[in-house]
């Protein structure tokens, strides 16, 4: 008689990675599907991103600089936040939907089943709408780093590549962390991470014209200048009292990505269902 | 034999209210039952007008005047630009876009009610809790914190007042002509997107129009959009009087009278090419 077998997930770090992958290639075969609706918000979103720079072109067409820096140089920030803004949309978005599963009492189903609850909700969600994001984002990068004034050696190539892969896990993690809040305040309407996210948009713009408070929050607090800002400061040579800080970037994003893990498990632990 | 109910009038002895006040007071009640929801709408929109407004104030360090403005003209116009911006919050056609997912805009089309003009009223009561909030907080923080400079004369006040109404339409139309384009295409991420960042370049929110390339201006200065907000603040800061500034008045009550014909097609064609989603 023929059993039914039941294939086990496979366990351990590389188990996951795999797994994940191929959840997320759901994802993205779910929205090659719906190819109008692709086409259509990635062009929006395109457009979107273009009054940005049009904005960015205007005010330096009246301003040589901004405390130092040039069209191009902010041109370049807004793609070291814009391409990991973009992968994480494409990759593993998933924490947007905890509040929904949380209100809704469908995070049971997500804690029965025999997988790690983390790798379902981050790869609940995904898909080529990322690219919206991530190709002017990558286009913003280039022009910034060939136009911006680099003197490029390989070690800096390097640097850049490692500063994204990590601002791309750094973003994820805060963006889960930012998700959290619903097991704490279960508002179906709830802002918080939305408003969370937006902070990024100051890392955006070099830190020097804003005031302490906002250098603090995105610095401590909401730490997306290790995003963009300090990273720029050792790719461009600038010298200021904290230009060190750029290097620290991969040990920030190991240090949130271990906090947030164990956040993840002190939420898991306040999660009542909806009593069905 | 039952009588049916009369058209207008009284029904069951209470007296009906006229049609599209009864929308609009009832968006005013669902405005106000997700009152948070419209602070934080507002909060999200100052956001960055803290940015534009720290990024200009590092341009200003060396120099007085940039295009014309000075530096307290100048963060006046962001201060109010996205005052005036919130007026109308960003999921206000959210409910529209909803029904054609959902397929409810079906009831829309049984309702014996103009449909633009029920949205547009809708967009009215929404906009009397969502944007009183927003213009109130927006003068409030701009005073206190920022700056802000007041009209530069009482007339001015009184016709910035006149000209934010006919932005206001102006861009209730807009948003509804972009809402209907769901109707046909059935997927309202990108549209949106796209028409928030339209409208934001072209009403002169990001960016005051005489900054902007030639090319640039050429196009904001005959298109709609521009009566939003360029045109309201540049009446406000005394940028234009006299014969101009009757003639950007005579441009946005034109374009409203195009807007509104269009729409009022539009719509109509639009429920003809309806497809009711997993009806």
């Amino acid at each position: 008689m023929a059993e039914l077998r039941i294939e086990h997930p496979r366990r351990g770090l590389r188990g996951t990675v795999a797994l994940y992958f191929r959840l997320q290639l759901v994802h993205l075969r779910a929205s090659v599907e719906y190819r109008g609706d692709f086409w259509i918000g990635a062009a929006g979103a395109t457009v979107y991103q273009l009054s940005y720079l049009i904005f960015l072109m205007v005010f330096f067409s009246h301003v040589d600089q901004v405390a130092g820096w040039t069209l191009w140089q902010v041109a370049m920030l807004f793609g070291l936040a814009g391409l990991p803004r973009g992968l994480v949309e494409m990759l593993g978005d998933g924490s947007w939907t905890l509040k929904h599963m949380v209100n809704t009492g469908t995070f049971d189903r997500v804690l029965v089943r025999p997988l790690s609850p983390a790798l379902q909700t981050i790869s609940s969600m995904g898909g080529i709408h990322g690219l919206g994001q991530a190709i002017p984002g990558l286009l913003l990068l280039i022009i910034g780093a060939l136009l911006g004034g680099v003197s490029w050696t390989p070690g800096l190539l390097l640097f850049l590549i490692m500063t994204i892969l990590s601002s791309t896990v750094l973003l994820g993690a805060l963006t889960l962390m930012a998700n959290l809040v619903c097991f704490w305040e279960p508002s179906a309407r709830s802002q918080i991470p939305i408003m969370y996210l937006m902070l990024v948009d100051f890392a955006k713009f070099p830190l020097d014209i804003f005031n302490r408070g906002i250098q603090l929050l995105v610095t401590g607090i909401a730490p997306f200048a290790f995003v963009s800002y300090f990273p720029a400061l050792v790719l461009f040579d600038k010298h200021t009292s904290w230009h060190w800080l750029g290097y620290l970037s991969p040990l920030v994003t190991i240090a949130v990505v271990a906090a947030v893990a164990r956040l993840w498990v002190v939420a898991l632990r306040r999660y009542q269902g909806v009593g069905h | 034999m039952t009588s049916t109910a009369p058209a207008g009038g009284a029904v069951g002895g209470v007296r009906r209210r006229p049609r599209y006040l009864a929308v609009c007071l009832t968006a005013m009640q669902e405005a106000t039952a997700y009152r948070f929801t419209a602070v934080f709408v507002v909060m999200l929109g100052f956001f960055w007008a803290f940015i534009l407004y720290f990024l200009w104030e590092a341009a200003y360090t060396d120099t007085a005047t940039i295009g014309g403005y000075t530096w307290p003209e100048m963060r006046t116009y962001i201060v109010l630009a996205f005052g005036i911006n919130s007026l109308i919050g960003w999921n206000v056609a959210g409910a529209m876009q909803e029904a054609v997912r959902t397929g409810d805009i079906v009831l829309e089309m049984v309702r014996p009610l103009n449909y633009c003009g029920a949205q547009i009223a809708r967009y009215l009561g929404y906009s009397t809790v969502e944007g009183a909030v927003a213009l109130g907080l927006t003068v409030l923080i701009g005073v206190i914190f920022l700056g802000l400079q007041p009209p530069v004369s009482p007339l001015s006040g009184a016709l910035f007042v006149v000209a934010l109404a006919g932005g206001f339409l102006t861009r209730a139309l807009f948003l509804f002509l972009c809402s209907l384009l769901t109707l046909w295409v059935l997927s309202n991420a990108g549209i949106m997107w796209a028409q928030q960042a339209v409208t934001l370049v072209l009403s002169g929110a990001i960016v005051p129009v005489t900054l902007m390339p030639l090319w640039l201006q050429g196009v904001t200065n005959v298109l709609p959009l521009r009566g939003i907000v360029a045109t309201p603040l540049a009446i406000y800061l005394g940028k234009v009087t006299g014969p101009e500034m009757l003639g950007l008045l005579g441009l946005q009550i034109a374009w409203l009278v195009v807007l509104w014909l269009v729409a009022d097609r539009m719509w109509r064609r639009a429920f003809r090419a309806v497809e009711i989603q997993g009806g």
